[in-house]
This record gives structure tokens, sequence and C-alpha cells, in this order.
């Protein structure tokens, strides 16, 4: 039993992490119906720079900072300088666009930093906590907090506020929500910038837990994606509860069966559930073919 | 037919050439096993291209079928003695076998559903050949693989006997791109309701096309591990299959000829890069992601159609005396 209580908590930790990045993917697409598969490249340069930063002797929280704002800067100049450009916008050349982006930004960033793991000191001490039977490590709880912060905070801002109201707009409908004065380019524009930073944030409260380097963004990206196509695509709920159930699979399949098919275990997982339902668990926001 | 004839005559007896005499521009072992590698990449373009640039379906596991038929080919040659040449009409079977079943399974899927499934496979197959210990030698891989055999064992034979195959794949895909079958995918890749409308099974069609790619990028795997003589799970991953679609993405991916030219480009700026590296250390990064990372989004984003179609119809405006004869001199240079 403790055992079973150790595997789900690990395996919220890495769901809460999944559920971000595809919250971060949902964010984007739902305004420009763009699959940005350079998301999970957010998270690695979160961890990365804030790495160098502090190795800069800047304090912990201000290279943070920095990170998220230069991330955000990134994510936004991807969006207005590449994908706003892209001549062709069906969804083969879109995936591939943004697989070039992450390439992209892969190989730059083995270029900077070399091919070594680097490591982020946690944000309170190493000692790990211990919950009835179960023993935590701090920044466990720290990623947790940070996944409920983010996720409670865009659903805040898309419900409650007239800039999330905007956003929505042009995801229902982007030529009604322009005569409405709304302008869908920098929505796009603030889509990126969101999903940047989230994924930055992300990025730099998990460097502790594991180590960080220049390829983590890849594996990070595609298990968002999959949080994504599993909870269905465009449904930030679906995407959420999606995460979770796959970081959940994830450790207890680690546990259970064996440590080196726990990638492979989530990924079959979600091939049987597309055979189930091809539009994903919870059905799909948008109306359409492959989300188109 | 009459486009059928011109699109032979024209490019069949410079590219015949460019084969044939290839290895005696550049003699040295090196360079030739260069192309030997290269042509086992044009094989798993090719294959690619039909799925990708014929059928419209996007396939970001290819190295997964590519990985499948190497170690195929390998296992059985290595563990129960049978010759390298039915390992190698095994390679091309079983991966074939694999890409039926995904394709039966992910039929339903298109856009960005069929993409992650396509990923995911890939991922799960290269997992599965690092994990299943006791039969492809999990990280450590599989050693001493035996050579094809007859003239397999020459680095020359070697090449002749895979341009050869790439040659007879050439022809075959160019056949049929213009046959019936390649009007049918091209109907489904403009509209799958109208391509229904017109009595084109659709759902049979994208799994051939499944399958066809899958058995190339099979048999190009076997050769790999007669060739190499050793394998291990690292070249089947996200990476190889991503120079598969830079490959296929820059020739252009509606033309079976850009898919061979696609492969030959990135195989030149891949030597390129390795020569660099040798004078500037500083290169030793992964600086050939680099440069794909920003072919693909060059190309997407000025080119989409790649890179033959836009030559050809640059040509086309010009009017020039050899109209329509697309042909790659810059890279003939390159090599040379």
């Amino acid at each position: 039993m403790a055992e079973l209580l150790q595997y789900v908590a690990n395996g919220l930790v890495s769901g809460g992490i999944y559920a971000i990045v595809a919250i971060g993917f949902i964010t984007i697409y739902n305004v420009s119906k763009v699959i940005n598969m350079a998301q999970g490249e957010f998270l690695m340069l979160g961890g990365m720079i804030t790495v160098t930063l502090i190795s800069m002797n800047i304090p912990y929280a201000g290279a943070a900072i920095l990170a998220i704002l230069l991330v955000t800067i990134l994510g936004i100049l991807i969006q207005k300088y590449i994908i706003a450009n892209a001549k062709n916008a069906n969804p083969i050349s879109l995936i591939i666009l943004t697989i070039g982006v992450s390439t992209l930004i892969r190989g730059v960033a083995s270029l900077l930093w070399g091919k070594d793991p680097f490591a982020l000191p946690p944000l309170t001490s190493n000692d790990p906590v211990a919950f009835g039977g179960i023993t935590v490590a701090q920044q466990s709880i720290w990623v947790i907090l940070s996944v409920l912060l983010i996720l409670f905070g865009l659903w805040y801002l898309m419900d409650k506020t007239m800039l999330g109201k905007k956003i929505n707009a042009c995801s229902v409908n982007t030529l009604a929500a322009r005569l409405m004065g709304i302008s869908p380019v920098k929505m796009t524009m603030l889509s990126f910038a969101i999903s940047a930073a989230t994924g930055a944030v992300a990025g730099i409260v998990i460097a502790p837990l594991s180590v960080t380097s220049y390829d983590v963004g890849a594996l990070l990206g595609i298990k968002g994606f999959a949080a994504v196509i599993l909870g269905g695509l465009g449904n930030p709920i679906g995407a959420t509860v999606a995460g979770f159930l796959l970081g959940l699979l994830e450790s207890l399949g680690a546990g259970y069966v064996s440590s080196g098919l726990k990638d492979a275990i989530a990924f079959l997982v979600l091939i049987v559930a597309l055979l189930i339902k091809p539009s994903g668990l919870f059905g799909e926001r948008s109306v359409g073919k492959g989300g188109l | 037919m009459e486009s059928k004839y011109r699109n032979f005559s024209k490019k069949t007896i410079p590219y015949a050439l460019l084969v044939l005499f290839a290895p005696f521009i550049l003699t040295d072992d090196y360079y030739h096993s260069v192309m030997v590698v290269a042509g086992m990449h044009a094989i798993v373009v090719l294959g690619l291209c039909l799925v990708m640039g014929l059928a419209g379906q996007i396939s970001l596991g290819q190295a997964a079928f590519w990985g499948i038929g190497a170690y195929t080919s390998a296992v059985l040659t290595t563990k129960y003695g049978i010759p390298p040449i039915a390992g190698l009409v095994a390679a091309a079977i079983i991966p074939g076998l694999f890409a039926f079943v995904l394709a039966r399974a992910i039929a339903g899927l298109q856009g960005y559903y069929l993409a992650m499934a396509t990923l995911a496979f890939g991922y799960i197959v290269q997992i599965g050949i690092g994990e299943w210990e006791s039969v492809t030698g999990g990280a450590n891989g599989i050693i001493g693989i035996p050579p094809i055999g007859f003239f397999g064992e020459s680095e020359l034979g070697m090449y002749y006997l895979v341009w050869g195959i790439v040659t007879i794949l050439l022809i075959f895909s160019l056949n049929l791109v213009h046959s019936r079958v390649g009007r049918a995918y091209r109907a489904i890749h403009k509209s799958e309701i109208a391509a229904t409308s017109m009595g084109i099974n659709v759902r049979q069609f994208k799994l051939s096309a499944f399958v066809v790619g899958g058995m190339f990028a099979g048999i190009s795997g076997g050769l790999y591990a007669h060739y190499m003589g050793i394998l291990d799970p690292q070249p089947f991953g996200l990476h190889e299959s991503i120079l598969f679609i830079t490959m296929v993405v820059i020739g252009g991916m509606t033309n079976v000829w850009g898919a061979l030219i696609g492969t030959i480009i990135i195989e030149v700026i891949r030597e390129v890069l390795i020569a660099l590296s040798h004078v500037i250390p500083e290169l030793k990064g992964d600086i050939d992601t680099i440069v794909y990372g920003a072919i693909l989004i060059l190309i997407m984003m000025f080119m989409p159609e790649g890179l033959v179609p836009r030559i050809r119809a640059v040509y086309a405006k010009s009017k020039a005396s050899k109209a329509g004869d697309v042909q790659p001199k810059p890279e003939r240079g390159e090599v040379a």
C-alpha cells in the first residue's frame, strides 16, 4: 500500500508537468490552430538559462524571473518572425515548421551549453518530507504548487478577465473577433507569450528534481502533446486530466512493470486510447478533422 | 503516358550516368561509404515520400520501420543462421506487417492525432528494441552481423547493390505516381470526401501507402545492418526520423525525384559539416541539428512545396532551352 501511494505521489508530480506542457500547447492551439512542437524546448530553456544565470552569481529568484522573461520574448519572436510568416498553413507543414524550430533551438542549446547535464539547486532544502509512509522531495511539493498556481492563473485569466475573453473570442471565431476590434495577431502573440512563460516556469521547477540538459525538451514536449491528444485537442480540462493520467500510468508502469519501459507504456496507452476514442478521451473543443 | 516518357528520358540518363560513375569520380573509400549510406537513406526517403507526399499522411516515426528492418535481418542472420539475402526479404516483410497493423489501427486518425500516433509508435519501437534484451541485445546491441555476400563484401560492390535497389524502387515509385493508383492518392490528398465519392477506397489506399513506406524503410534497415555489421538502438529514434523528414521536405514532398535530390543535398551538407568540424573544433556540438532545423524552417516558410517543384516552376517560366531538366548540377560540383 505504501508502495502504491509512493508511486501515485511520484506520478502526480510528473503528471503535473505534463499537464502544464499540455496547457501550453492548447493555449497556442486554441487561438491559432498551431501545434507548437517547440513547447518542450521552452522548458529546457527555462531550466538551462536559470542554471547559467545562477552561475553568474545572480540570485536564484532574479535568475528565474530573468529566464522566464527571456523565454517569453523568444516565444513572441518565434511567433512573429516564423509562425506568422508560414505560407502554407496545412497541419503537415505547420508540424514540420515547429519541429524545425524545436530542432534548431536544441542544436543551438547544444552549442551553447554542450551535452553535459547541469544541476539546479532545489528551492528549499534537499531533505525529503515524510507523509505517513511516503517520502516526497521538498522540490516535488514546489512542483505541485506551481502546477496548481499556473492552472488556476490560466483559468482565472481565461474565464474571469476581459483579456481572456478576447483570447477566447479569437479561438471561437477569428473574423468575428476582428470585427469586434480584437486584434487576432496580438492575441496569437500573447498566446505564445503565455505558453512560453508557463513552459519556462515548469522547466525551472522540475530542473532540481532531475538534471537538466540541452535535450530534455524533446521528450517533455512529446509527453505534453500526448496529453493534449489524449484529452481531446483544444480541451484544457481534458488535457490537464490526461496529463496527470499519463504521469500516474508511467509511474505505476515503472514501479510494477519495468522502469525501462515506462515511456513506452504511456505511448502504448495513448495509441490504445486513440483506437477506442479517436478524438481523445474528453472530446475536442474544435469541430473538424484532426483539429482543423 | 506522354508525361511518363518525358520524365524518364529527361532525367533517367543523367541519373544513370551519375549512379554508375560516381564511385569513379570520388575514388576514396570514405566517400564510397558515404554514398552507400546515402543510398540507404534515399530508400527510406522514397518510401516516406509516398506516405507524406502521395497519401498526405504525416509519419514522424519512419526511423522505427528502419530499425525493425535492421533488427529483423540482424537477429535472423546472427541467431538463426539464415542467409543475409533471406534476411533482407524478412527485413522488407516484417516492417511491412508492423506498418499494416499500425495503419489498420490508426486509419481513422487525421491531422495532429495521426502525427502523435506515429510519434508514439516511433518511441515505442525504439524503447522496445532497447529493452527486449533476449532478442535484440538491449543497449549493447548485436555484433557480428554477416555481410550481404557475393558482391556486398567490398565497398564498391555494396555501393552498386544499394544504388541498384534505389533505382528499382525509384522506377517503382515513379510508375506508382503516374498510374491510376497515384492519381487516386493525389485525389485523397486534395479531398478525401471527393475521392470517396468517386469510389476510391480511401482507407485502403492510406493503408497501402503506409505499408509500402514501411517496407522501403525495412529493406534499407536490413541493408544497413549487414553493411555496418553491428547494431544498437541509438540510431533508430526521433533524431533520425527528423533527418528523413528534412530530406523529404527539402526536395519537395510531392515529388519522387525530389526525395532523391533532397537526400543527396542533406548528405552533402552533412559531409561539409564534418569537414568543417575538423577545421573548427567548436562546431563539435549538434551542428547538424541546427542546420536541419534551419532548413525545415526556411523551406516551410519560403517554399513549402520544396526545391524540385520550385525549380521546375522557375524553369517553366524562363523557358530555357533545357526546360524541365532539373538535374541538380551544383551538388555534383560540390561532391566532386
